[in-house]
């Protein structure tokens, strides 16, 4: 308990990355399933810098990282403004009603 | 000490912001859930010597993504009534067992392997550092980046646009 | 780490693309008065030059740029040159289907420049950070070209759909990375080849090749695909048909052949990889049966094609072949993916011949095709020569793609697979043939409106036919270049 380990700061990840991907699978709000994406970067974003920092040395786990939150600030830009527009034509974020191209 | 309460601390928080988000039935509250957890990860780096990339994370995950997230949020003022409708019981049931099992999957494949250990150096994760790195091994990837950047500006605009 | 002024050279084709964009940019900015037909021609030109630079690049050996984030060897030059020819078709199919609807900008041509040259860099990288960069170079502009024109609600949906599944995947393969670099410390492809490693890599593995079946719509990760396909405008659809699936199927041969080609590993991805081919092989083709909208058809003829694709890549394994049967099954994948982009642009160009302006409640539908013989011979024609390289039937260029892939599968060994593919094959057959029949065979309803010729459109058919026709009767000098394109660093 008292010890913290690479494990632990894994077990974070995991958690992070489980959440986020019940998220996606089961929200039909859009916002809603952004942010579950969200939560998985970040959840890759942690087991990086706590691979390189425990047991690989380097910094190339935090270089990635750091790469990792400008991707995902490029990905929420157009992301969003692709949810305006859909809300422009459909006046709803829910993904399971936004549906008129058939299947 | 310090360290392990610290580290209790923030994984607490990240893991019960991580909830929230998939709780919240007002996306406003997802938002700021999820905000909590960009934080608390943002102190699970400093405990991992990442300065800069905590300070990156505040500042640009905290500052500007989830500002973002918020923005859109209350643009359309999509409040709890406006918001989707929750899916059925079945399929909350299934996905919460499938991410129970993903999270317990992923644990154990963790406690199995083993890693070497390494001791960092001592100005690991110092901005200094990072920046060296960053701006001469990895040209190619920063100049890939702003070209993605460019992109997004360009694209974001497209796509926002009244009509075309 | 020195840069010198060799590794910028090599990376010429990218930065003539990213050049097109900027001028793009600019002149929509500063010659907004003027007629805009010129953006399409200067587009144009930077992705020929930058094709013409992939060509001029053949040859020298295997290098590494900049460090080791990227290589230039045969196969990225040739699955750029293919990309930069799908990218030409759709700058030609935005002239000629945007100008009419007066939609035409810089802004879609800077972001399909953009892209591509996302896809390009995507080819040639050798390192997982890499990857995920030039993919989402890729997307993101792939992701704002598909909600680009917005006639109707068709086009924010699947712009939508596209975006959160993109997302979702790139996440997916992002923490794959992730577990990748846990298990062996690397990232550099031929690093994590070095390291080896166990259970986690394995998962790492998993995930990154889910990742990456969502890029190329392979079942059952190709859900988005018809829904997508069916609202993006007719351009676009090709180009996320062409450009996208040919990037994603070359960086996932890349991954699986030099980061994983130990035979151990090989022996856990390779029945993956043939029950990923399997399923979309048959899938793919039995839900194109039942589709009269044809540009469903098409997209779930692409999903089809992914399948015969997917074969190429599992025939690639090292761990069950030996290296000349891997260079074999390599150049196939090439070629096929070198055929398919040829003659899917073209039938998506057949379909935004067709297609009419203004409100359109069934746009694609089968009867849009009935006595087109009749009123454009030419176009009939070459609609029906580029279907019949889609169902794989000499002498076309599909054909030749179609017996390389599955003489590969043979030779490596996965003779049922090659057998199941013959039959998916036979099936896809008879949809292909129907718009044929169609055509040829019915007469054009009454007082149906003819849908005005536009000559950009009627340049890409009759050219990607008349290519298709010349690859077919003539495949050697395709196959041969195919096959000395196979160098694969570290493979």
């Amino acid at each position: 308990m008292l010890h913290v380990g690479l494990a632990h700061f894994l077990a974070v990840g995991a958690l992070l990355f489980a959440l986020g991907a019940y998220c996606v699978t089961t929200r039909k709000n859009a916002v809603g399933i952004l942010m579950g994406v969200e939560l998985i970067l970040n959840a890759a974003n942690v087991n990086f810098v706590a691979f390189g920092h425990y047991s690989w040395g380097g910094i190339h786990g935090q270089v990635f990282a750091l790469f990792v939150i400008v991707l995902a600030a490029a990905e929420a830009a157009v992301g969003l403004a692709i949810v305006l527009t859909l809300y422009r034509h459909y006046k709803t974020i829910d993904v399971t009603r936004a549906e008129r191209l058939e299947g | 000490m310090t360290e392990a309460v610290l580290f209790w601390l923030f994984a607490v928080v990240a893991v019960a912001g991580g909830l929230g988000v998939v709780l919240a039935r007002d996306p406003l509250h997802g938002a700021l859930s999820l905000l909590a957890a960009f934080f608390a990860l943002a102190g699970l780096f400093l405990l991992l010597a990442a300065q800069l990339l905590a300070v990156l994370q505040v500042l640009v995950y905290a500052g500007a993504i989830l500002v973002l997230f918020l923005l859109v949020i209350l643009l359309l003022d999509l409040g709890p009534a406006r918001a989707a409708a929750s899916p059925p019981g079945v399929v909350k049931l299934a996905g919460a067992l499938g991410a129970l099992g993903l999270a317990g999957l992923l644990c154990t494949l963790f406690l199995s392997a083993s890693f070497p250990p390494a001791v960092p150096p001592s100005d690991f994760g110092a901005v200094a550092a990072v920046g060296r790195v960053l701006f001469i091994d990895y040209t190619l990837p920063f100049e890939a980046i702003s070209l993605l950047l460019l992109a997004a500006i360009l694209g974001a605009v497209v796509v926002a646009k009244g009509k075309v | 780490m020195p840069v010198s002024l060799a590794d910028i050279l090599a990376l010429l084709p990218e930065i003539l693309l990213s050049l097109g964009a900027l001028l793009l940019m600019m002149t929509e900015v500063f010659l907004a008065g003027a007629r805009r037909g010129y953006q399409a021609l200067l587009a144009a030109l930077f992705t020929a030059a930058a094709f013409a630079a992939f060509l001029a690049q053949r040859g020298g050996g295997p290098r590494v740029l900049f460090g080791g984030f990227a290589v230039s060897d045969g196969f990225a030059l040739f699955a750029g040159a293919t990309i930069c020819a799908g990218l030409l078709v759709t700058v030609v199919l935005g002239a000629g289907f945007l100008a009419p609807r007066s939609a035409e900008r810089g802004e879609f041509y800077a972001l399909a420049l953009l892209a591509a040259a996302g896809m390009c860099l995507l080819v040639r990288a050798e390192d997982l950070l890499f990857v995920f960069i030039a993919l989402e170079l890729m997307s993101v502009p792939t992701y704002a070209l598909v909600a680009y024109l917005r006639t109707g609600d068709r086009p924010s949906e699947a712009a939508f759909k596209y975006f959160l599944l993109g997302a979702f995947s790139s996440a997916l393969f992002l923490y794959g990375a992730a577990l990748v670099f846990g298990a062996t410390g690397r990232t550099s492809l031929s690093g994590i080849a070095a390291a080896g490693g166990g259970k986690l890599l394995l998962a790492g593995l998993a995930l990154v090749i889910a990742g990456l079946s969502f890029k190329i719509a392979a079942v059952p990760f190709h859900m988005w695909a018809p829904d997508v396909y069916e609202g993006a405008s007719t351009p676009v659809t090709a180009f996320m048909a062409v450009g996208v699936k040919a990037a994603s199927f070359a960086v996932l041969t890349r991954i699986l052949v030099t980061a994983f080609g130990a035979p151990a590993l090989a022996a856990v991805w390779q029945p993956l990889v043939v029950a990923l081919a399997l399923l979309t092989m048959v899938f793919g083709n039995l839900l194109a049966l039942t589709q009269r909208n044809v540009k469903r058809m098409l997209a779930y003829s692409s999903v089809a094609h992914a399948g015969y694709l997917l074969v190429a890549v599992a025939a690639a394994s090292r761990g069950f072949s030996g290296p000349s049967a891997r260079g074999e099954a390599v150049s196939s994948l090439l070629f096929y993916l070198a055929a398919y982009t040829l003659t899917t642009a073209g039938a998506f160009g057949a379909l935004a011949a067709l297609e009419r302006m203004g409100p359109d409640p069934q746009p694609w539908d089968l009867d849009r095709f009935a006595g087109l013989a009749k009123r454009r011979p030419w176009a009939a024609a070459a609609t029906a020569m580029l279907m019949l390289s889609l169902a794989g039937i000499p002498p076309t260029v599909g054909f030749i793609g179609k017996l390389l892939v599955f003489k590969a599968a043979v030779d490596a060994g996965l003779v049922p697979l090659a057998i199941a593919g013959v039959l998916a094959s036979v099936v896809g057959l008879y949809y292909y043939l129907r718009v044929v029949v169609v055509m040829y065979m019915q007469p054009a309803p009454l007082g149906s409106v003819p849908t005005p010729a536009s000559w950009p459109l009627d340049l890409v058919l009759v050219a990607t036919a008349t290519l298709v026709l010349l690859f077919g009767l003539a495949p050697a000098g395709l196959a041969n270049a195919a096959l000395s394109s196979t160098g694969l660093l570290g493979g």
